[in-house]
């Protein structure tokens, strides 16, 4: 920490010096009360206080430079990362998939795990955009898969360790083979999306969702292998697939195929022929990669 | 007299308010009284460091040594933490303020090292207390972060993902 260093140091004051604070900017005053958002140099470990007890340690120039240069330095970095940010993650549509409470996490693992009794699967809509997550149980969101696909890492990390073959790379291994897969299905169903010329509004995220949603049932099934063997594994698995499965085709089946064919009227024509193929061969991939990545975890 | 005067002046000077340190404190160690978002809202890493090293310590007592675990451990659950409640809350949060406040909460699982210590905590009775413990520290650090956040219905996916980070300590404190 550069501020207790230099306050060991004898303040060696200089004649004819111009004021320190002109050197320094000093927002510690206004700001020390206030959100750290705004503290860029300030944020880690660096605790704010009032700039006239530093007078003296300031009086040396070069420490003055060094923090004026330092603090524009940190300061211009994190425009830099604000700015540029926003252009590889949309992070004001990611917030939509956010805004969950508990009430929604509670029904849509409900949900995931018995989707046979659920009704009514259309998303409401108000004033052309979908509701958020929080008012209605069948719009997709990013913390059930984005939490599952964490503790699916920390139960196989786990697993191979009441096998013995616990190491911290052979985690890092597990979730990069984990998210190559999905990178991959992804890409495979917006291929085939592109080739069938579907018009849908599913995007890239509520994708990504959807094909996270299955990590909860591989959590069930590799947990319940822990605790009761092969038997619990394979019995929590097949129910979990099914579940997946069925869950799989009622959403998917809204967003891919055209509106006549969703509401079970059976329309001919090739076109909705490989729609239905395409939506059966999605939520029949969920299953085979749900085995295919935790049977290695239950010996 | 004088430099004792001048040495608590110094320390002030430093940022380091210690009643605030100590109503945080008080804060964790209580879980059942509702959170003050106020005093959250100061990036204080004092209190965190303290508790880091002491946690160090004990797990250097109890015959472990996995410094770099914990540093890893702990920056990484940061950051992830540190997204996570960007993304949910309606404001931001800078990353000080989530390494400040799971660095407070961080405090029971120092008690649970220290009666690693003592007693070995791989049977039944190890698991039971750590899965207290961990309770414990993520409801803290979750009533925390929605007191500060103004975050409503969501204590619960606030408090998992700590969950998480603290059991990951609790692994180490363990094996």
């Amino acid at each position: 920490m550069p501020g207790l260093a230099s306050k060991r140091r004898i303040p060696v004051s200089q004649p004819g010096m111009a004021d320190p604070h002109q050197l320094f900017d000093d927002t510690s005053s206004t700001q020390s009360r206030g959100y750290g958002a705004q503290r860029a140099p300030g944020g880690l470990g660096y605790p704010a206080a009032s700039a006239t007890p530093q007078a003296a340690f300031l009086a040396d120039p070069v420490s003055n430079m060094a923090m004026a240069y330092g603090s524009s330095l940190a300061a211009q970095g994190k425009e830099l990362v604000d700015k540029n940010i926003d252009r590889f993650i949309p992070v004001t549509k990611l917030k939509y998939y956010f805004a969950v409470d508990t009430m929604y996490v509670g029904r849509k693992l409900g949900l995931l795990f018995f989707p046979y009794l659920h009704q009514d699967w259309e998303v409401q809509y108000q004033q052309d955009t979908p509701v958020a997550p929080r008012f209605d149980v069948n719009a997709p969101d990013l913390y059930i898969p984005a939490m599952a696909f964490i503790t699916y890492v920390l139960v196989a990390g786990l697993a191979l360790g009441t096998q013995d073959r616990f190491s911290p790379d052979l985690l890092g291994l597990q979730a990069s083979s984990a998210l190559a897969w999905l990178t991959l299905e992804v890409v495979a169903i917006l291929l085939s999306l592109y080739l069938v010329t579907v018009n849908t509004d599913l995007t890239t995220i509520d994708l990504v969702a959807f094909l996270g949603y299955k990590y909860v049932g591989m959590i069930g099934g590799v947990l319940m292998g822990l605790l009761f063997g092969k038997i619990g594994y394979y019995l929590v698995l097949g129910w979990c697939c099914v579940a997946i499965f069925v869950f799989m085709i009622r959403t998917l089946r809204l967003k891919i195929l055209a509106e006549a064919a969703a509401e079970g009227v059976p329309v001919r024509g090739a076109r909705n022929q490989l729609r239905m193929y395409l939506t059966m061969a999605v939520a029949a991939a969920q299953p085979l990669l749900m085995y295919w990545l935790t049977f290695h975890l239950v010996r | 007299m004088l430099a004792a005067m001048k040495n608590r002046k110094s320390i002030l000077e430093l940022g380091i308010h210690f009643d605030h340190i100590r109503q945080k404190t008080w804060t964790v160690l209580n879980p059942m009284k509702p959170a003050d978002g106020s005093i959250i809202n100061e990036t204080d890493l004092t209190g965190p460091i303290l508790f880091c090293i002491a946690l160090e310590a004990t797990l250097l007592l109890a015959g472990k040594v996995q410094f770099g675990y914990v540093y890893g451990m702990s920056a990484i659950g940061c950051l992830v933490i540190h997204a996570l409640l960007n993304l949910m809350s309606s404001s931001g949060v800078s990353y000080g303020c989530v390494a400040s406040v799971l660095g407070y909460c961080l405090l029971p699982m120092v008690i649970l090292s220290g009666c690693a210590m003592f007693f070995s905590l791989q049977g039944t009775f190890g698991t039971v207390s750590s899965l207290v413990i961990i309770g414990w520290c993520s409801l803290s650090a979750s009533k925390i972060f929605i007191a500060a956040l103004h975050m409503e219905g969501q204590q619960l996916l606030v408090a998992y993902p700590c969950a998480l980070l603290y059991g990951l300590f609790a692994l180490l404190t363990i094996f």
